[in-house]
C-alpha cells in the first residue's frame, strides 16, 4: 500500500510512555499505517485540521479535565467517518449511547488485558472494517467528481454535435435535386434513404425527399420487391422505361415513383445498414440521355461521400454520446450500490464488545432486566438517527422526555 | 488448309449451339446473387426445374433454407436470361444478399464453397463484383483468388461479370480471368452470339440486355454474364464433362 493512501491512526493519550509504548507496538506490527501521537485535545485537534484521521486511541480520561469522547465528538466535527478505540480502566463509567453514535468500536481495558497482542488485534480488526469502507468512499468521492465533470461535459458535446453536423438532410437533398433537375431538365425528383438494423423492430424503415426536402408517403414496401433494390444493384446510374410493364410482378412502386414515364435513378451505397438511391422523373425536352445519365451518376457519388460523411460524423458523436451516457448510468449504478453497502454497513448492530460493555454499564447502573429493553430502545433511537440525522434524534429525545414526565406525574415518583 | 482448320471448321456455332439437345439438361447451374422469385420465373418459364437453393447472411455460419423469393430483384433478371437461353438447367440459387440487401466477400466465398462442394454445380454465376478500390486488403484479396481457383481444379466454371465501369473500373473477382471466364458487356443482334475481346484483362463479351424486371433493358454485364454461362450451359448439355479450360478454348473458336 503506498504511503499516500496508508490509514493514519492518532494515538491520544496524556502520559508518555503509554503513547511511545502504543507507537512502537503499532510500527513493529507492520500495519501499513501511518502512526501519529498527541498527548492532549488541542494537540490532537491540530492534527486532524492538518490531516486525514482513521482510526484514533483514545485515553478515556485524558487528564486536566479533558475526556476522550469529547475529544472524539470535536474529532468527528473534522472527519465525520473517523472510528475509535476507546482505552480505559473505567468502562462503566462511560456514556454508551454517545459513545456508540461517535464511533466508539472497541474497548481495551488497561488495568486487564491490555497487551501488545490485543492491542494490536484491535488495531488490526478496526482497519479491516475501515480499509473497504474508505475504498469505496473514495471511489464514491470519484464517482461524484466524474459525474459533475461529465454533466458539464454532456451539454457542450451535445452542441458541439450540432455545430458540427454538415448542411442538414432535407436541405441537402433539396440543392442537390435542384441542381440536377437544372441540368437535366427532370420535372420531378426524390431522394429516397433506407435504414436497416435487425436489432431493431422493425429492422427496415424508409423515408423519402421531394425536390423541396419536404418527406413524401412512403409505403412498407420491403428491399426485396422496391425499385430502389434494383438501382442498387445496378451499381451505376440507370434509366427505366416503360415502368409499369417492366415492373410487373417482379417490384412495388412507390406511390411518388408511378405514374411516369421514365426515371433515371442512381444508386448510393452509403454504408452499413444505410443505402439511398436519387431518382430523376421525366424529362421535360425528351428521353434521359447517356449524357444525363453520367451527370447523376457523378452527383449521385458526390452525395454519396457527402453523407457517409455525415452518417461518419453522426456516428462518432452517437458513439461519444452514447459512451458517456452509460458512463453516466454505470456511475449511478456504482453509486447506488455503495450507497446500499454504506446503508447495510451503518445498520448493523453495533460490535459485540461494545454491546457487552453498555450491558454491563447499564446493569449496574439501573434494575436487573430493564438492561436489554434499554439496549433495544438506543439501538432503534441508533438507527433513527443515522437514517433521518440530528432532527428526528432531538425529537427522540423530546419524546422520551414527555413520556417520562408523563410516568412521572402519573406514578407520582 | 491444315488438319487443325479442318477440326476448327467443326466447331461451328450454329451446328453446336443450335443442336436441339443444347439446352442445359443436366447442367446445375448456381445464381449466386440476391435470390429468386420463383414465382415469377415459372409463369415465364412454365416447364423450369424447382429451384433450390440457400440465404447465406453475414452474421451466421450456416445458410438458411430458399423459400422461393428474392432479396432484390436482380437474381431473378438473372435467372431469367439462364432459362430463356438454356431452359432446362437445374437452377440454384445462392442468396448472398438477405434482408439486409448487402453482402460481404466472406458470404460471397462461403457460397461460393457451398455451390462447388456441397451442391456439385458445374457451373457458377456470378453477375456481382467487389470494386478494386474496395477490395484493397491483399489477403482477402488472395483468399478470393484461392477459392476461384479451387473451383477450377474442381471443374467448375465460374463466370464473372466485368465492372460496368470496365476498364476504368476493375473488379473482383472478373480480374482473376485465367482461373475463370470473366464477361463484359455488348449488344448482339442475336443473344447466341458473343466474342473473345481481351480488354483489361477481361475476355470475353456477351449480350448484356435481360428480359424481366426493371432496369432488364440497360446493357450491363450483370445481364451479359448470364448470357454466356447459359451457353456454356448449352455446350455442356452436349458434354457434360469439359473442364473450364476446355470451355475457354471451345468459346474462344465458337466466338470466332
Amino acid at each position: 500500500m503506498s504511503q499516500a493512501n496508508a490509514e493514519t491512526v492518532l494515538v491520544v493519550d496524556d502520559e508518555e510512555p503509554v503513547r511511545r509504548t502504543f507507537r512502537e507496538w503499532l510500527e513493529g506490527a507492520k500495519l501499513g499505517i501511518r502512526v501519529l501521537a498527541a498527548p492532549d485535545a488541542e494537540s490532537a485537534l491540530r492534527l486532524a485540521n492538518e490531516q486525514q484521521i482513521d482510526l484514533a486511541v483514545l485515553d478515556w480520561a485524558l487528564g486536566a479535565g479533558e475526556d476522550g469522547l469529547q475529544l472524539l465528538q470535536d474529532l468527528y466535527a473534522f472527519h465525520p467517518n473517523i472510528v475509535a478505540i476507546m482505552v480505559t480502566g473505567y468502562a462503566n463509567q462511560a456514556t454508551p449511547l454517545d459513545a456508540m453514535r461517535m464511533g466508539v468500536r472497541d474497548y481495551l481495558d488497561k488495568n486487564h488485558d491490555l497487551s501488545r497482542e490485543t492491542f494490536v488485534a484491535a488495531v488490526r480488526r478496526q482497519l479491516d472494517v475501515i480499509r473497504p469502507a474508505k475504498h469505496s468512499r473514495q471511489m464514491h468521492e470519484g464517482l461524484v467528481a466524474f459525474r459533475e465533470a461529465i454533466d458539464k461535459v454532456l451539454p457542450i458535446v451535445r452542441s458541439a454535435g450540432a455545430l458540427t453536423e454538415p448542411v442538414p438532410i432535407p436541405d441537402a437533398v433539396r440543392s442537390l435535386i435542384r441542381f440536377l433537375r437544372q441540368l437535366t431538365a427532370a420535372k420531378q425528383g426524390a431522394l429516397i434513404v433506407r435504414h436497416y438494423d435487425a436489432t431493431k423492430e422493425p429492422a427496415e424503415s424508409w423515408i423519402a425527399y421531394d425536390a423541396e426536402g419536404q418527406t413524401l408517403a412512403t409505403e412498407a414496401i420491403p428491399l426485396s420487391r422496391s425499385l430502389a433494390a434494383s438501382v442498387l444493384s445496378q451499381q451505376q446510374a440507370s434509366i427505366l422505361t416503360n415502368i409499369e410493364a417492366s415492373t410487373a410482378g417482379l417490384i412495388d412502386l412507390q406511390p411518388f415513383e408511378r405514374g411516369h414515364r421514365t426515371i433515371l435513378a442512381a444508386p448510393m451505397p452509403v454504408g452499413s445498414g444505410v443505402q439511398a438511391v436519387l431518382e430523376l422523373f421525366d424529362k421535360e425536352t425528351g428521353p434521359f440521355d447517356a449524357k444525363d445519365q453520367k451527370l447523376v451518376q457523378t452527383a449521385a457519388e458526390f452525395a454519396t461521400d457527402l453523407l457517409r460523411q455525415s452518417l461518419g460524423q453522426r456516428q462518432q458523436q452517437a458513439m461519444l454520446l452514447n459512451a458517456v451516457e452509460a458512463a453516466l448510468r454505470a456511475s449511478d449504478q456504482m453509486a447506488e450500490s455503495l450507497h446500499g453497502t454504506a446503508e447495510t454497513r451503518r445498520e448493523q448492530p453495533p460490535p459485540v464488545q461494545v454491546l457487552d460493555e453498555l450491558r454491563r454499564g447499564l446493569e449496574s447502573s439501573t434494575n436487573p432486566g430493564v438492561a436489554d429493553a434499554s439496549l433495544q430502545l438506543a439501538e432503534a433511537i441508533r438507527v433513527i438517527g443515522l437514517k433521518h440525522g440530528s432532527a428526528a434524534l432531538q425529537h427522540c429525545v423530546r419524546l422520551v422526555e414527555s413520556v417520562r414526565q408523563l410516568l412521572d406525574e402519573t406514578l407520582g415518583s | 488448309m491444315g488438319l487443325r482448320d479442318d477440326v476448327l471448321r467443326l466447331l461451328d456455332p450454329q451446328r453446336i449451339l443450335r443442336d436441339p439437345r443444347a439446352d442445359g439438361e443436366g447442367v446445375v447451374v448456381c445464381v449466386l446473387d440476391s435470390g429468386i422469385e420463383e414465382a415469377v420465373l415459372r409463369a415465364r418459364h412454365p416447364s423450369m426445374k424447382p429451384v433450390q437453393g440457400a440465404v447465406f447472411l453475414a452474421d451466421r455460419p450456416t445458410p438458411l433454407p430458399y423459400e422461393g423469393k428474392q432479396s432484390t430483384p436482380h437474381g431473378t433478371t438473372v435467372a431469367d436470361i439462364l432459362l430463356t437461353i438454356a431452359p432446362k438447367v437445374q437452377l440454384v440459387s445462392a442468396d448472398v444478399f438477405g434482408p439486409s440487401g448487402t453482402c460481404e466477400v466472406e458470404t460471397v466465398l462461403r457460397a461460393l464453397a457451398w455451390a462447388v462442394d456441397v451442391r456439385k454445380c458445374k457451373v457458377v454465376n456470378l453477375s456481382l463484383g467487389v470494386a478494386e478500390q474496395k477490395l484493397q486488403t491483399l489477403p482477402k484479396r488472395q483468399q478470393f483468388l484461392r477459392a476461384i481457383e479451387d473451383a477450377y481444379f474442381k471443374d467448375v466454371l465460374v463466370f464473372a461479370a466485368a465492372h460496368n465501369d470496365h476498364p476504368i473500373t476493375r473488379s473482383y473477382p472478373a480480374h482473376f480471368a485465367p482461373p475463370l471466364i470473366s464477361v463484359d458487356k455488348s449488344l448482339f443482334e442475336d443473344p447466341l452470339r458473343f466474342a473473345y475481346a481481351l480488354r483489361g484483362q477481361i475476355e470475353f463479351q456477351a449480350h448484356g440486355r435481360g428480359y424481366l424486371g426493371p432496369f432488364a433493358q440497360e446493357p450491363a454485364t450483370s445481364w451479359a454474364t448470364p448470357h454466356l454461362a447459359a451457353i456454356a450451359a448449352r455446350i455442356l448439355s452436349l458434354q457434360p464433362d469439359l473442364k473450364p479450360f476446355e470451355m475457354k478454348t471451345l468459346l474462344y473458336w465458337l466466338s470466332r
